[in-house]
């Protein structure tokens, strides 16, 4: 079980999910990734795809504004 | 993975102006009470670019901007926020259950404020193209990415032609597709004078969706099929965005919670459902308006039937069935003289049976709940208690010897 991180700060959609996409790509099942967002767009696709895939996700608002979302590979 | 297991007094299920106005009400009562939320907290109102008809905002106030001062004020009261969604619910019983992946939250009130999700076209190759691939929900979000591109728009009501028109802003085209006659379109009128008006924006009337097409990667055109005619005619756009309407986010609820067809959840005047302790405030319920300004006051009295509730238990818990000795309620109403007059009768029982009988007194006339509880519609009344079951109840007429007679 790997954790990774993916650093999306500053960056608009619809970028952070093209990489997070990607990012998924590369892992294995079991696999975690923390996705730093501080666009609240993101925060809005982000998850939304990553639970259409039927990956579980968590969100932790680290500050204002900034959020890290956690998704793990099930499958 | 073992799940955790948390208590509170409350859980809120969805963080839009409902949920969030919800949470003020109950950390403002010192309820210990936690907010979930799926995705960014805010919940619809944060995909409208402005928002100029919600009252305190005179020079108007991003969608986003809005859902940030409602969480900030949650905050202040002591809420706490989980950002994950819930997989599944346990209502009934004085315990209920909210299920996350990772952890189990145990409380005695549910709110539940889940809103409603964009709904599809169900046309074909729709799924294929969701989210970053070119179909999108949200125009302030995808707007920047589509500068000098064409795009189309799927609908014709506020939401539809108010983000076509934020769109035209970055995009050189915007193409409507609209369902109904050439000219007749669900938004208010003066909306749809400005969009009739605007250059960069195009109508396509009688038509729906009939196939999203593209490469691998990206949409790259739709296919509309006309209403009348059954033509189909595919017009090349770079993204499209959906606009026709919500439906409730109530999957979880369903044979659980009373709901209609389309699955708004049902409740009275106090947000209450069918299970005591489930409250719906919120775009999620059956009602007439879905606004920003409705959503709060069903949160406020959500909120405050929440309090109230979980006061009413407490004393129904503890001092009317919880006790020991037998007991008698008397249920009045503070503002009835035949209620007020019944009062030294009480007390001149109370003090003769003393340590025998334990008596509680009920004012109704900020809360019938305790009433409801006992199965009482009219006051004044007696309730006689033994054994933690109701044994005998008086109305109308009301003495001292009616109520030792009660209790023989």
């Amino acid at each position: 079980m790997k954790e990774f991180t993916l650093d999306c700060m500053g960056e608009a959609c619809p970028l952070p999910l093209m990489k997070t996409e990607k990012q998924m790509e590369k892992m294995e099942v079991g696999d975690v990734v923390i996705v730093q967002i501080d666009h609240s767009c993101a925060m809005k696709n982000v998850p939304e795809w990553a639970r259409n895939q039927g990956y579980n996700v968590e969100i932790d608002e680290v500050d204002d504004g900034e959020w890290e979302v956690i998704i793990e590979k099930t499958k | 993975m073992e799940k955790k297991t948390e208590k509170y007094d409350v859980v809120i299920i969805g963080g839009g102006a409902a949920g969030l106005t919800a949470g003020i009400y109950c950390g403002r009562a010192r309820l210990n009470t936690l907010l979930i939320e799926k995705s960014l907290v805010g919940g619809l109102a944060t995909y409208t670019n402005e928002i100029e008809n919600y009252p305190g905002f005179p020079d108007g106030s991003t969608g986003l901007g809005l859902m940030e001062l409602f969480q900030k004020q949650a905050k202040k009261f002591g809420v706490k926020f989980k950002g994950t969604d819930v997989q599944g619910v346990k209502l009934e019983g004085d315990v209920k259950v909210v299920e996350t992946f990772r952890t189990n939250y145990e409380a005695k009130v549910v709110i539940v404020a889940s809103g409603g999700k964009p709904r599809l076209t169900g046309a074909k190759g729709e799924a294929q193209y969701l989210y970053d691939k070119g179909i999108s929900f949200c125009a302030t979000c995808d707007a920047a990415a589509n500068s000098g591109k064409t795009v189309m728009v799927i609908g014709s009501g506020d939401a539809a032609i108010e983000e076509g028109m934020f769109l035209t802003k970055f995009a050189d085209k915007v193409i409507v597709s609209v369902m109904h006659d050439e000219g007749i379109m669900d938004c208010n009128e003066i909306a749809k004078g400005q969009a009739l008006a605007n250059p960069k924006m195009e109508f396509i009337w009688n038509t729906m969706p009939d196939e999203f097409v593209g490469t691998e990667e990206h949409l790259n055109g739709v296919v509309l099929k006309n209403t009348r005619t059954g033509a189909l005619q595919t017009v090349p756009v770079d993204s499209c965005f959906l606009f026709i309407g919500y439906v409730p986010n109530t999957e979880i609820f369903r044979d659980i919670l009373d709901m209609n067809r389309p699955g708004y959840l049902l409740t009275n005047e106090k947000m209450e459902t069918n299970i005591p302790g489930v409250f719906a405030c919120g775009d999620v319920r059956e009602k007439f308006l879905k606004q920003v300004a409705t959503a709060v006051g069903d949160g406020a009295i959500a909120g405050y039937a929440a309090e109230k509730y979980l006061a009413e238990s407490e004393i129904f818990e503890d001092q009317i069935m919880g006790s020991e000795l037998p007991g008698i309620v008397f249920l009045w109403n503070a503002v009835m003289p035949e209620c007020r007059c019944l009062l030294p009768v009480v007390e001149a029982f109370e003090e003769k049976y003393k340590g025998q009988i334990k008596v509680t007194r009920v004012d109704i006339y900020k809360s019938k709940g305790l009433a409801d509880r006992l199965n009482i519609s009219e006051v004044p009344a007696v309730v006689f208690i033994k054994d933690k079951c109701i044994q005998n109840v008086l109305t109308g007429e009301i003495s001292l010897e009616k109520i030792e007679a009660l209790i023989k």
